[in-house]
């Protein structure tokens, strides 16, 4: 048996570092598919939650359209106001228990993760929403577009350009947080800790290399964000067509060119 | 499908209220085919109001609208703002899409053109306007003028039958006014159906076939520039164009 920290830290690494690269994996899975499937969810949310309630329109669709937003509201509420480590035991067992549904540990934290993540987006979806001046819409509108129309196509590309670093931050938060999941039996990274500590009663000695690997993981995604934020500011220089001092200027204006 | 002198837009006893604010009330007004109204007042007479309840973006409390003799709360929404385009104050060009796709959007979306067809008459309202080397821009890059000469290709694309401008010219500088205000000229010449909301009195007077004085979300007065302008008849009208005549020092008596 090594004696030093170093020399345990060799040895838990040589025994367990596929387990730890495993776990890694699933981690990082599960932040993945949890920020991906909770932004599409927070969009949708954010985009019924704007739909303007007109006076004019009959009596049962305003009652229907208020009832349906505030069944939203309620979503939001409750799972941004419960712990993700009760909701993954609720979720989990409520299902086995009472819809003898035996889903795999790991289908129950994409869900979770998924679930929990678009209550947090459908709220940062809706501030960067409000943040995009209301003339837009109004443009939008006027030209014909209708409600799904103008989100998509001139609302929403605005809204998340500013707020894809709240959006990026969501997924930091879930590579991390995602560790409350061991109480289901994940098998992601945390889980594979604390399975691989209970052999030699090495706590620190494991858990400081888990620390390492949750770094890397968060550092290395926050850079990479950084570059895709970037990239999606969009360029800031644009030709001018027929200019006689740009040589890459197109000369002929022609509609195939687009 | 109408003869010409019959009107375009109808508006028959039009009520919109803010709350408890009475914005506009018992409003008539009926604009021909063809013809270039300027609606003209001072601020928070419900010349704005009177525009966007048109197109609907903001929905009348009482009072009814008609174009070509239908009621356009009864009309399909894609169709009515097709046929009736607006162009903006502050212009609202579309923030994430540079020049031509600001005009090709609408075109593919609500008017189910192709992709080629759209580019093809965006660019060509582009020109008309004076922007097509600015096609590749996006909205933050081009000066207010530009950006408002977009925005009139943008609704123009859209083959309008009648445009409505809301202050198309206030919030820009003066040395961009002219560039504006020559190409509505130019539309009028094309015989374009336009309501213009405006504060200069000179473009109203010498653009217009008819002005109309609102104060306090009535209609007070409508008539020929000329007359309108030289020998108005109401206490209200007279108070307010002194006031802005004087304003602007265009020499008018």
């Amino acid at each position: 048996m090594p004696n030093t920290f170093f020399g345990w830290i060799h040895l838990l690494i040589d025994e367990y570092g596929s387990l730890f690269l495993q776990g890694a994996g699933v981690t990082m899975l599960i932040a993945v598919v949890g920020t991906v499937a909770g932004f599409v969810i927070g969009l949708l949310v954010a985009i019924l939650r704007t739909i303007p309630i007109k006076p004019s329109a009959p009596a049962w669709q305003r009652i229907l359209l208020r009832g349906f937003k505030t069944v939203l509201t309620v979503y939001i509420e409750v799972f941004r106001g419960t712990p993700m480590i009760v909701q993954a035991m609720v979720v989990y067992y409520g299902a086995l228990q009472y819809l003898q549904l035996d889903m795999s540990a790991l289908l129950a934290a994409f869900l979770v993760v998924s679930v929990n993540t678009g209550a947090y987006m459908a709220e940062i979806v809706r501030g960067g929403i409000l943040s995009v001046d209301k003339g837009q819409k109004e443009a939008a509108t006027a030209v014909g577009l209708t409600h799904w129309q103008s989100m998509t196509n001139v609302i929403l590309p605005q809204a998340i350009r500013s707020i894809l670093p709240a959006v990026g931050n969501e997924f930091v938060v879930n590579i991390k947080d995602s560790s409350v999941l061991n109480v289901i039996s994940v098998t992601e990274v945390y889980f594979m800790s604390k399975s691989a500590a209970g052999t030699y009663l090495k706590y620190f000695e494991v858990f400081f290399i888990t620390a390492v690997i949750y770094f890397v993981l968060t550092f290395t995604t926050t850079r990479i964000l950084r570059l895709v934020e970037k990239k999606l500011s969009g360029k800031d220089s644009y030709t001018v067509y027929g200019s006689q001092s740009d040589s890459n200027a197109p000369i002929r204006y022609s509609p195939e060119d687009r | 499908m109408d003869s010409s002198n019959s009107p375009i837009i109808e508006i028959l006893g039009l009520d919109k209220k803010f709350g408890r604010n009475t914005v506009l009330s018992g409003i008539d007004l009926h604009v021909p085919k063809g013809q270039v109204v300027c609606l003209i007042g001072p601020s928070g007479s419900g010349k704005s109001t009177l525009l966007r309840c048109i197109n609907l973006l903001e929905t009348p409390d009482a009072g009814i609208i008609r174009f070509h003799g239908q009621d356009t709360t009864q009309m399909p929404k894609g169709l009515l703002h097709a046929k009736i385009g607006m162009v903006f104050q502050q212009f609202n060009l579309f923030g994430n899409l540079d020049a031509l796709e600001n005009c090709v959007l609408g075109q593919m979306k609500v008017l189910r053109r192709s992709r080629i067809q759209s580019v093809g008459i965006a660019g060509k309202y582009l020109e008309r306007v004076g922007m097509l080397p600015y096609r590749d821009a996006r909205p933050d890059q081009l000066s207010g003028g530009q950006k408002q000469r977009v925005a009139i290709a943008r609704a123009l694309a859209m083959d309008p039958e009648v445009l409505l401008f809301d202050e198309p010219t206030s919030a820009l500088d003066p040395e961009m006014v002219d560039e504006v205000l020559s190409v509505i000229r130019t539309l009028k010449d094309g015989g374009l159906t336009m309501i213009i909301v405006t504060h200069e009195m000179a473009f109203a007077r010498d653009a217009a076939d008819r002005v109309v004085f609102m104060d306090a979300g009535q209609l007070v007065e409508e008539g020929k520039p000329e007359a309108l302008f030289t020998n108005p008849k109401n206490d209200r009208t007279r108070a307010f164009l002194s006031r802005s005549l004087r304003g602007h020092g265009t020499g008018l008596a």
